[in-house]
């Protein structure tokens, strides 16, 4: 019983590192001690992701035929679907984004979250801003509702997306992933996305230290009217288009 | 093992490099050969390999996830379009 005990503990206590990786899974052990310390203290680990907005369909036109995109404004019915609260739907809509609703007969099946220019992260202290913003945009809280997961959800919430954000001429949609999001990040790799950067936030309470791979690279904040400003530049699927160009000569 | 069962066990190791057993009735998505997105791209495999054509409803686990299943209702619709 007593070696049973030890064994389960020993793949806890391997478990991250296993599925992470040694650095990452280091830092998830970390942030799950230092939030048992206090709920104020915590480490955040993002990847920051750009994500071409391609000319192919996602979904076969007859798979495509009965769903519809439609813009979901806050006094919307639809909004009391998302799970988020509603302070956070208020605040995201004042800082001027977009929420677009994916509709299967009118039912809705899953929805994602747009902002232009620059994105406020809501989790810690820091701005995302676009450096091409003409083209690009940054997407967050991409939900399918749960009765959909398993089936066309996912894809058809991105595909509704990519004909939104085609139309409107955009050609990256950029992202924030939690790196200890396993299955976010396995979705995004079937979409061509490409890692433009990481960031690493240390909260205690209201100080936060943040460490990343983009200038300013080390910031710290201990109030609100102090955060970092990321730029976001979609040079490495640029860098690809010119590379497929180039092949096709 | 059938020839549909054959040539969506070839996509799928294709698509995802997996190289070990697939047993047809085996939930892929629960063993984790498949996620949410990768089924959806076989069931489209399928509908241009085997000419036929799914409704967005029949898009779901029970359909997709068992190569079993999703034969069966290939073979539905091919019937149903008397091929």
């Amino acid at each position: 019983m007593q070696f049973e005990s030890l064994q389960n503990l020993w793949r806890r206590a391997i478990g991250p590192f296993k599925e992470f990786g040694a650095m990452a899974g280091a830092l998830y052990a970390a942030d799950q001690v230092l939030r048992r310390l206090s709920p104020q203290v915590g480490i955040y680990v993002y990847e920051l992701m750009v994500q071409p907005i391609g000319g192919k369909k996602l979904l076969s036109a007859n798979l495509a035929k009965n769903l519809t995109f439609a813009e979901i404004g806050r006094s919307d019915p639809a909004i009391d679907l998302m799970p988020a609260r509603p302070e956070i739907k208020r605040a995201r809509f004042d800082q001027g984004a977009i929420c677009l609703g994916v509709f299967r007969r009118e039912k809705l099946i899953g929805y994602a979250w747009f902002c232009f220019n620059t994105y406020e992260e809501d989790e810690v202290r820091c701005t995302y801003a676009l450096a091409v913003p003409d083209q690009s945009v940054f997407d967050f809280d991409f939900y399918i509702l749960p009765e959909h997961r398993m089936g066309i959800g996912f894809l058809a919430v991105w595909h509704g997306a990519n004909e939104y954000l085609r139309a409107r001429d955009v050609r990256y949609t950029f992202s924030r992933l939690t790196r200890f999001n396993v299955a976010s990040r396995r979705a995004h790799a079937h979409l061509g996305w490409k890692c433009v950067g990481k960031a690493l936030f240390f909260q205690a309470y209201r100080v936060e230290l943040m460490l990343a791979t983009l200038a300013p690279f080390i910031f710290l904040s201990w109030s609100g009217k102090s955060r970092p400003r990321l730029r976001l530049w979609p040079d490495k699927l640029r860098a690809q288009d010119v590379g497929q160009a180039g092949d096709m000569r | 093992m059938n020839d549909e069962t054959e040539l969506l066990t070839k996509y799928i190791r294709t698509e995802t490099g997996y190289a070990g057993d697939i047993n047809p009735d085996e939930d892929l998505l629960k063993v984790g050969i498949l996620d949410s997105f990768s089924i959806v791209s076989l069931a489209m495999f399928a509908q241009e390999q085997f000419g036929v054509e799914f409704e967005g409803e029949e898009m779901v686990r029970e359909n997709l996830s068992k190569l079993s299943a999703l034969v069966a209702l290939i073979r539905q619709k091919q019937s149903s379009a008397g091929k």
